[in-house]
């Protein structure tokens, strides 16, 4: 009876996912493409949900539609805009990377569409159980590294800032 | 009535290409980071649909998430990537205030 809103919730998280992409992209004014970055991230969520991937999703929202819009919101705060029209976004080799990107994206967009298998939601249960279980035993070492890579990246980031005028 | 793999694989793609575009035309370097986390975040939308269609094909456990737990290491590397990102566009800021990349073609500090 309910068939139609998966479909329907796909399409309106692909609309969402790809015209704000667009928008970042082709946009100027910078603290809407921020905004706009979360939206497509907040949409891509909602697609993982639709994948069945419901921890995915959180962190998702956690990390990106959170963590992540609130410090580019901080970069965009602290850099200054230099408002220069479109004179340097419509350069001379645009042809040229029209061209390139014609001849990745057509074969990738067949090969893609080449998928025909359904997508059925996950198992009662969720995801988060066989998620903790795969990253916590067969995936501990990599999560060891990945938090000392995440200790570095802080330290770095606050040498990098941190003004030495004093 | 089912959403097919290819139609995820299809966004996915669009969007990574979109990202990409972006990186290569603008030249604000904030929006240039941003246009990197779109990217990221397609690769992640792949690597979840691909790893759906895995555990049901028979192939293996069901219950297998290496999809998901790949996905859990962008996340991580995307959280780093983006501060220490804008740490360098701040401290390259402060020698020199501009966030043109056009304009920040030294690498003298």
């Amino acid at each position: 009876m309910f068939d139609f809103l998966e479909p329907f919730f796909f399409g309106l998280f692909a609309l969402g996912i790809i015209g704000a992409g667009a928008a970042v992209v082709t946009l100027r004014r910078i603290t809407a493409q921020a905004l706009l970055m979360a939206l497509t991230f907040a949409c891509m969520a909602g697609m993982f949900l639709l994948l069945g991937a419901e921890t995915i999703a959180l962190f998702q929202v956690l990390i990106y539609v959170g963590a992540i819009t609130i410090l580019i919101l901080f970069g965009v705060m602290f850099t200054k805009v230099d408002d220069r029209g479109y004179g340097l976004f419509f350069q001379q080799q645009t042809p040229w990377a029209a061209a390139v990107v014609l001849v990745i994206a057509l074969p990738v967009a067949f090969l893609a569409l080449s998928f025909h298998d359904p997508i059925t939601p996950s198992a009662k249960g969720g995801d988060l159980i066989p998620l903790a279980a795969s990253l916590f035993t067969d995936y501990s070492f990599p999560f060891e590294v990945a938090s000392v890579l995440l200790l570095a990246a802080l330290v770095g980031a606050i040498v990098l800032v941190k003004r030495d005028d004093q | 009535m089912t959403v097919p793999l290819g139609a995820f694989i299809a966004v996915s793609a669009v969007l990574f290409f979109l990202g990409a575009a972006g990186v290569l035309v603008r030249r604000n370097a904030v929006v240039i980071l941003m246009c990197v986390e779109l990217m990221l975040n397609a690769s992640n939308l792949a690597l979840v649909a691909f790893s759906r269609r895995a555990g049901q094909l028979g192939a293996g456990n069901p219950l297998d998430q290496r999809g998901s737990v790949f996905v859990v290491f962008v996340f991580v590397i995307a959280a780093a990537e983006v501060a220490v990102g804008l740490a360098i566009i701040l401290a390259a800021y402060r020698n020199r205030p501009t966030v043109n990349v056009d304009e920040l073609h030294q690498m003298k500090g």
